[in-house]
């Protein structure tokens, strides 16, 4: 009895640890004035909303969006091969292979972005979405193999052998028992890849400073606007949100 | 391996082309010679050290916090419903930069600490010490690694465990020699990935940070701000250094690794 009420305070206390300080940010995007020492808004508005939502902020919103998307795509497909190969350990020496593929997650991306601008300025790439979906993709793809290989192994290949030996043909065995079984680590990858793009700053700066994505239209307005701030940050939760959403109800495990 | 040849080329490409930018100056009748005066003039500027040392203690106090938070939460929470696990795990689809924001709203003076509990005696955003910008990966990381434990501690840990108890093994030494080892590997992993994060990334400093010192990527960012051209060098080769620092902690991190393992 007592541990059960020990656990329920646990649980209390940790949604308040989540939702109190978010809720503050939803107070303040609806706070047209709220001076210290004032523990309630003086006075609720919308004129943070409407800042949000002027032109440069939408824009920014929808070429965030365009580019996680296309890149959790892209990372998808070229990781997969690559996590299959490491996962079943058909790799004689995968370390320097593993070292290699994870080796853009120690280098700060803003130093791979500033890298990459030195050739994209040549190829017309900077300032372009397809110059951002590489930057991105150069920091996605490590993420996206890391988790995919766990879905891989001597289970999965058991499996697909089964169903091999039933008569199944390659596309079909693809499609109910490969994809059945390996979507739940896609679905993590999936949401992590574009979870990284999403909140990606310092690659986004340094190749589409003339494309503005929306960490980068948010930050100046911390230090001097929290209004806007807070509006913005809403529009920036929000897909991340839904992302976990779409993400835990494709995880659901069919077998 | 399609994926390597991506990674190879883009990320190798941006690597090469950091240096080439750091090695050849712009002047204002295109490109220069060759040079190491960009190098020499970063290696001999006193601001680039402070940033440097500031950068690493950063990364090194919000990774060792973030592990020992969430190490203890895992062990916590191992024997607990999915209730708890989800709850802990909310932080990780939050960005960054959106944690910042939180920690602005409430941390900094005149924020809402300070208006339910009266002026706080110290500054937690854009203090000298950068405790703000710790407080945020903190808040932020710990929840990712202790996803990364949890996900290690599986059921056959349990068993394990269960049968170096029948063995008369105490609490501690179940920590010692059952669980250690099952997640020292994901724990020093992830370690590596948040402290090159913590190393590299700018957007949390600039939001939470101090004016002074400034982080490496901060510093980097500067440079162009001060001087166009001479200025895209400095910043490759500061960007080249902070990469230098990042994999020089995640060596220290696996060769400490290493040496927990012989022990």
């Amino acid at each position: 009895m007592a541990e059960r009420r020990l656990q329920r305070a646990a649980a209390v206390l940790l949604a308040g640890a989540f939702a109190l300080p978010l809720a503050a940010i939803v107070v303040r995007a609806f706070a047209d004035a709220w001076r210290a020492p004032a523990i309630v808004p003086q006075q609720l508005g919308l004129r943070g909303i409407r800042e949000a939502l002027s032109g440069a902020t939408l824009e920014a919103l929808t070429n965030s969006l365009v580019v996680a998307g296309v890149v959790t795509a892209i990372a998808l497909v070229i990781g997969w091969p690559a996590a299959r190969v490491l996962g079943e350990r058909r790799l004689r020496r995968p370390a320097p292979v593993f070292l290699l593929l994870a080796l853009p997650l120690l280098v700060p991306s803003y130093a791979t972005g500033e890298g990459l601008t030195e050739w994209f300025l040549r190829i017309g790439l900077i300032d372009s979405l397809p110059g951002l979906v590489l930057a991105h993709l150069v920091l996605v793809l490590p993420y996206v193999i890391l988790v995919l290989i766990a879905a891989f192994g001597p289970p999965l290949t058991a499996l697909e052998e089964m169903g091999r030996s039933q008569g199944l043909g390659t596309l079909s065995r693809f499609r109910l028992v490969t994809m059945p079984a390996v979507r739940p680590t896609l679905a993590a990858a999936a949401f992590l890849g574009f979870l990284v793009s999403w909140s990606e700053y310092g690659s986004s700066l340094a190749v589409g400073g003339g494309r503005p994505m929306l960490p980068v239209v948010l930050l100046p307005f911390v230090r001097s606007d929290p209004q806007v701030a807070s509006a913005i940050s809403l529009l920036f939760l929000a897909p991340a949100i839904g992302a976990l959403l779409i993400a835990s109800r494709a995880s659901r495990s069919p077998l | 391996m399609p994926a390597l040849a991506v990674i190879v080329v883009l990320f190798g490409g941006a690597l090469a082309g950091a240096a080439k930018t750091s090695l050849v100056p712009l002047t204002n009748s295109g490109l220069g010679h060759p040079t190491l005066a960009t190098w020499r003039a970063l290696v001999h500027d006193p601001a680039l050290w402070e940033a440097v040392r500031f950068s690493v203690r950063i990364a090194v106090l919000a990774t060792a916090l973030s592990a020992v938070v969430a190490l203890t939460l895992a062990l916590v929470l191992r024997r607990r419903g999915t209730t708890l696990r989800t709850l802990v795990a909310l932080p990780v689809p939050v960005p960054h930069l959106l944690v910042a924001v939180v920690a602005v709203l409430w941390l900094a003076p005149g924020g809402l600490a300070d208006r339910i509990f009266g002026a706080l005696p110290f500054d937690l955003v854009r203090d000298r010490a950068g405790v703000g910008i710790v407080l945020v990966y903190v808040y932020k990381e710990a929840p990712f690694l202790v996803l990364l434990l949890l996900a290690a501690m599986g059921r056959g840990l349990a068993d394990r465990e269960e049968a170096t108890a029948v063995l008369g093994a105490s609490p501690w030494q179940r920590v010692r020699w059952v669980i250690w080892p099952a997640v020292r590997g994901p724990l020093v992993v992830g370690s590596i990935v948040v402290a090159a994060f913590a190393m590299g990334a700018f957007d949390v400093p600039l939001a939470v940070g101090p004016n002074s010192p400034l982080t490496v990527a901060e510093y980097a960012q500067q440079a162009t701000a001060n001087d166009v051209l001479a200025g895209e060098g400095l910043q490759a080769a500061a960007l080249l250094v902070t990469a230098g620092v990042s994999m020089l902690l995640a060596m220290i991190a696996v060769r400490f690794a290493k040496d927990v393992q012989g022990g």
